[in-house]
């Protein structure tokens, strides 16, 4: 059984956490470049990328383990490389699956996190069996880490990054190694710990996750943001309300003009690939999109492909992010 | 200085749970038990037993048991920070709100206090055995080695060696690697120091360059581990 907190739930006002222009480079790789966004307090936004664009790092960011080489990156208001205590006190971190010392009880690496979280020692036992009990792994903590199964330890890490009521979640693929009813679950949990007012930032390659437990999709593709979406309430799919999108293919790659000259200025062009493949996104229905055509058409575009983009949250991903990595 | 603290519980309760902390009983029981082995052979090598004197059995005790500390010294001081390092159990530290120069000074307040204490104590024993199996005499030679100035140029040698194990694994981010760079730099100092005292030059000099070798590997240590990329 799930005991979710009992805490009372935040009042959201203001901003989480904030990245303006950050890049980071590893050498000659430029892991990320001029990323700029922000999350609200109590927001759950997913962030979604194939495997190289840059989504670690920005969580490695977030939790201290790595610096920016240029731009500001905020906690609470706090930049992690002037007052990094101060920064990192409000958020609780699940990076990557990091190694454990294997003949180490769960219960002890807790007691330590409550400890250096600055947990009282007269509390720290409440602390600890409060986040056992909501991930549900108050048992398997009392066991020594390295005979604990994959899911079992995540549950045990992340109950970890709940000791001290952190105020924001970053969590890094945390149903990875899950089996289905045990993602199902701690998907229920991050919903609760939404609930409860706490901010969550999701990295994962699933879009399962991010369907069920955010309400907002960032998309990054080597180390730039390549957009956001909204999430609909219910968690199905981010809004079908709006803006309706149209994938232009042509042989020409000298068309980017007249595409946009027969299109007209209320339509939004984006080239997925320069020169010759385009997003036109544009409102309306059906025939505003017949329309759309034939005017590309008489406006000498020789159109070899045209092909609605869905608005599905797997749609926008490959619209953004590209078809390969979609799971 | 609550971070420091906890740091410290954290790496004694790494000793305990992985049993690494009866390794520290080794130089206190180890030691002086075999300097007195030692006292017996070699004292009954002559008939006057005029092989060792009171102050070469010292001499014996000392390294007998500072070389059993040393060992300990380099493994747990390889174990310190390299172990989490090439686990990447370090990531979980680091994403805590505290400074990396906590976690590594609670840590070595640990490996470094409890290895140079047992030393100590095991060193502090080797005197009373010495003096009851060879009991000194007027007519002893000087020894080689003053067993005071060798017992505080022990201490300085255990520092250089736990704190360039320390450097080396933060490096390599490898515990056995940094095993293996400590027992290097042991016996190049065991070779430099021979070649010293062959040549009657040994003084406080050496132990004092030792202890400030250390002093710059362990402040190298604290700002690269400060500014490890994970």
């Amino acid at each position: 059984m799930i005991f979710l907190s009992s805490h009372p739930p935040h009042v959201p006002s203001g901003e989480a956490f904030s990245l303006e222009k950050v890049s980071k480079d590893y050498g000659s790789l430029h892991a990320l470049s001029e990323v700029t966004f922000s999350v609200r307090q109590g927001e759950a936004v997913g962030y979604l990328g194939p495997n190289g664009a840059g989504k670690t790092t920005t969580l490695k960011l977030l939790s201290g383990l790595t610096r920016p080489t240029s731009g500001t990156l905020r906690l609470d208001g706090v930049e992690p490389t002037k007052d990094r205590r101060r920064a990192l006190s409000s958020v609780g971190v699940l990076v990557e699956t990091p190694g454990v010392l294997p003949y180490v009880r769960g219960r002890d690496l807790l007691e330590h996190i409550a400890e250096v979280k600055g947990v009282p020692l007269n509390e720290r036992g409440a602390a600890v069996l409060h986040a056992t009990k909501t991930l549900d792994v108050a048992e398997p903590s009392e066991r020594l880490l390295g005979s604990l199964s994959t899911g079992l330890l995540r549950r045990v890490l992340l109950a970890g990054a709940l000791i001290g009521d952190p105020k924001v979640l970053v969590l890094d693929e945390p149903t990875m190694g899950l089996d289905p009813a045990a993602r199902n679950d701690l998907r229920n949990i991050l919903r609760g710990l939404k609930k409860e007012g706490r901010t969550i930032f999701l990295s994962t390659h699933l879009l399962e996750d991010v369907e069920e437990v955010c309400e907002r999709v960032l998309f990054l593709r080597a180390g730039r943001l390549m957009g956001e979406a909204p999430v609909s309430p219910d968690g199905q799919a981010p809004s079908s309300v709006g803006p309706r999108t149209l994938l232009v293919r042509t042989s020409d790659t000298t068309a980017r003009e007249r595409v946009g000259r027969a299109a007209g200025p209320e339509v939004g062009i984006e080239e997925s690939e320069p020169g010759t493949e385009f997003l036109l996104t544009f409102r309306g229905d059906e025939r505003r999109q017949s329309e759309l055509l034939r005017a590309l058409i008489a406006g000498g575009v020789p159109v070899s492909r045209a092909q609605p983009v869905g608005s599905d949250l797997s749609s926008l991903y490959m619209q953004k992010v590209g078809r390969e990595e979609a799971t | 200085m609550n971070a420091v603290l906890a740091n410290a519980r954290w790496e004694l309760l790494r000793l305990l749970r992985s049993r690494r902390i009866f390794l520290l009983v080794i130089p206190v029981i180890a030691g002086p038990i075999g300097s007195a082995l030692a006292f017996f052979y070699f004292g009954k090598m002559e008939p006057n037993g005029a092989v060792l004197t009171h102050g070469t059995a010292l001499m014996l005790g000392l390294f007998v048991t500072g070389g059993l500390a040393g060992m300990v010294m380099l493994d747990l001081s390889a174990l310190s920070a390299g172990e989490d390092l090439a686990r990447r159990s370090h990531v979980i530290a680091f994403a805590l709100p505290q400074s990396r120069s906590s976690v590594l000074l609670g840590r070595l307040l640990v490996v470094f206090g409890a290895t140079l204490g047992v030393f100590s104590v095991g060193a502090l024993g080797v005197w009373p055995i010495a003096g009851a199996i060879v009991p000194a005499l007027p007519s002893d030679p000087h020894p080689l080695y003053d067993a005071t100035h060798l017992f505080l140029a022990m201490l300085s040698l255990l520092f250089f060696l736990g704190a360039v194990t320390l450097n080396a694994s933060i490096i390599t981010k490898s515990s056995s690697e940094a095993l293996v760079a400590g027992v290097l730099a042991g016996v190049v100092t065991a070779a430099a120091a021979f070649y010293f005292t062959y040549l009657h030059q040994i003084s406080l000099l050496f132990p004092e360059v030792l202890l400030v070798v250390g002093a710059v590997a362990l402040g190298w240590s604290f700002l690269r581990f400060e500014r490890l990329e994970s």
